[in-house]
């Protein structure tokens, strides 16, 4: 076994003598073996332990082995459980049939063949043990990623910052210089007006190239302001440098929401504009925010565009740019517990994405 | 009597080169400066300045919120944002802050001509009530 975790093997059997049969061949795979004499204790094991194979017996006093896989397989929980099925009698292929329709794994046969017994138990104690290991990588992917979005929200936030405390306020200084400056040009030669003239030029381009790179790390009116305001203003800005046409439509009954849900919504629409300018081809976009339902809004980013590649499974294929922007959207949104759907032909692409919200809100009329 | 300017930005660079700016007209002078809102509010109600130049992103409360808690002690007294962000929607909320003008640090050269249409011939004493007239500002 090594270092390998565990997994639970539960064997059901009315018969001492069986399970203790079974005990025997089972034991060298170095799982850990629980007996139960009855369907009612083998309930009882499965309610309070996660079990991965459970090995029963067909025909058991009260509660059968079907009738107790049937009432396995009616709970979510236990839907994964391989249960294998072992009878000396109901040999027929319609007792086989029976069997895989409750959702049996095998169905064998006694006089059981210790060494054939003890392989399919090894096939399925192995797949349990993959597919949990495979749970609490995905768990702890999805950890690591949220746990990256938010650093990446965070940093970028730092940066806007950053620009905004420290090259603004020499921005905003050196058009106040050129200011008085401009005042006095009388004073100045013809050539001198024209030297600062040029330079009140540098300094408009040098302020608008840093707000560009401001806003898009981190749009400031977003903390100071709210959602809609933010979103309209970089609608405004993406129009201005992409010339596709933005139209936007924002209820304003939505009002200020959480920090975290404002920056994830703002993140959503800038990755689907940005989708818009770079894939799509679309000369237009438009914009919706509105109140789905109590506690629910939906977002909307429309595009007249090409549409989006056909690949296999919802998202684009991995390792095109489009494909993390999607996941990315994703994550946020399931960070959120809301869901991203995506519509596309070659008339152009829908997302919707329906985020909750811990507040109630009147849908408009 | 000369028009008193109470100046209100996180950054020294700006706060001195507003100075410079404003003081090249012999009858304006700056009667106190403040770096952040909350501060701003508290020299307003001791000071009594004529005109409020106000940045918007500053740490603690922002340049809308302390327009709006200015507003409230004395209405009658011209408030200029004077920010990096200008848009339409700021202004917008801006206006119902109370600011009279919004000027774009990134283009400070039209402020001085603002501001003197904002004073214009109007009462911007305290205790006056009302808009400040007939200038050109956010409340047309």
């Amino acid at each position: 076994m090594g270092d390998q975790e565990q997994v639970n093997i539960l064997m059901v059997d009315d018969q001492p003598g069986k399970l203790l049969t079974y005990e025997a061949i089972l034991n060298e795979l170095g799982e850990n073996l629980i007996k139960a004499r009855s369907g009612k204790e083998a309930l009882d094991h499965l309610l309070r332990t996660d079990i991965a194979v459970v090995l029963m017996d067909v025909s058991m006093p009260e509660l059968d082995g079907f009738e107790l896989a049937d009432m396995i397989r009616q709970h979510p929980r236990f839907q994964k459980i391989a249960i294998i099925f072992i009878s000396a009698v109901h040999l027929t292929d319609l007792d086989r049939l029976n069997a895989y329709q409750r959702g049996a794994v095998d169905y064998i046969s006694v006089p059981v063949v210790p060494e054939l017994l003890r392989a399919k138990v090894r096939v399925f104690a192995d797949l349990h043990r993959k597919t949990h290991q495979l749970e609490m990588l995905n768990r702890d992917l999805r950890t690591l990623s949220a746990r990256l979005l938010a650093t990446q929200d965070e940093e970028r936030r730092r940066i806007a910052r950053d620009l905004h405390d420290s090259i603004g306020p020499l921005i905003a200084a050196l058009s106040m210089n050129n200011g008085m400056l401009a005042q006095q040009t009388k004073k100045l030669g013809a050539e001198v007006a024209e030297v600062l003239q040029q330079n009140n030029q540098l300094v408009e381009q040098l302020s608008k190239q840093t707000r560009t790179i401001s806003h898009l790390l981190h749009p400031p009116l977003l903390d100071e302001i709210g959602l809609l305001p933010a979103i309209k203003m970089f609608a405004e800005g993406f129009a201005e440098r992409s010339s596709v046409k933005v139209d936007v439509e924002l209820s304003p009954e939505i009002g200020r929401l959480p920090p975290n849900v404002e920056i994830s919504v703002f993140r959503v629409v800038q990755e689907c504009l940005t989708n818009v300018y770079r894939h799509s081809g679309s000369k237009t976009a438009y914009i919706k925010i509105a109140p789905a339902q109590e506690k629910l809004l939906t977002v909307q980013v429309c595009d007249e565009g090409k549409g989006m590649p056909r690949t296999n499974g919802a998202a684009a294929s991995p390792g095109s740019n489009h494909g993390v922007g999607l996941s990315g959207m994703r994550e946020r949104l399931r960070e959120l517990g809301g869901t991203l759907e995506i519509k596309s032909s070659d008339k152009g692409t829908t997302v919707i994405a329906a985020v909750p919200v811990n507040k109630p809100m009147v849908k408009s009329v | 009597m000369r028009t008193r300017f109470l100046i209100v930005d996180d950054s020294e660079l700006v706060r001195k080169s507003l100075r410079t700016v404003l003081q090249a007209n012999p009858d304006w002078e700056i009667c106190g400066e403040a770096a952040d809102g909350e501060s701003a509010v508290e020299l307003f109600k001791e000071l009594h300045p004529n005109v409020v130049i106000l940045d918007f992103q500053m740490p603690g409360i922002n340049g809308i919120e302390t327009a709006s808690r200015m507003s409230q002690i004395a209405p009658a007294v011209p408030i200029v944002l004077f920010t990096q962000h200008a848009s339409p929607d700021l202004e917008r909320h801006a206006r119902e802050a109370g600011i009279r003008s919004v000027v774009s640090k990134t283009n400070a050269f039209p402020m001085v001509g603002m501001i003197e249409a904002l004073l214009g011939p109007t009462n911007t004493e305290w205790g006056a009530g009302g808009s400040a007239g007939s200038t050109k500002d956010l409340a047309d």
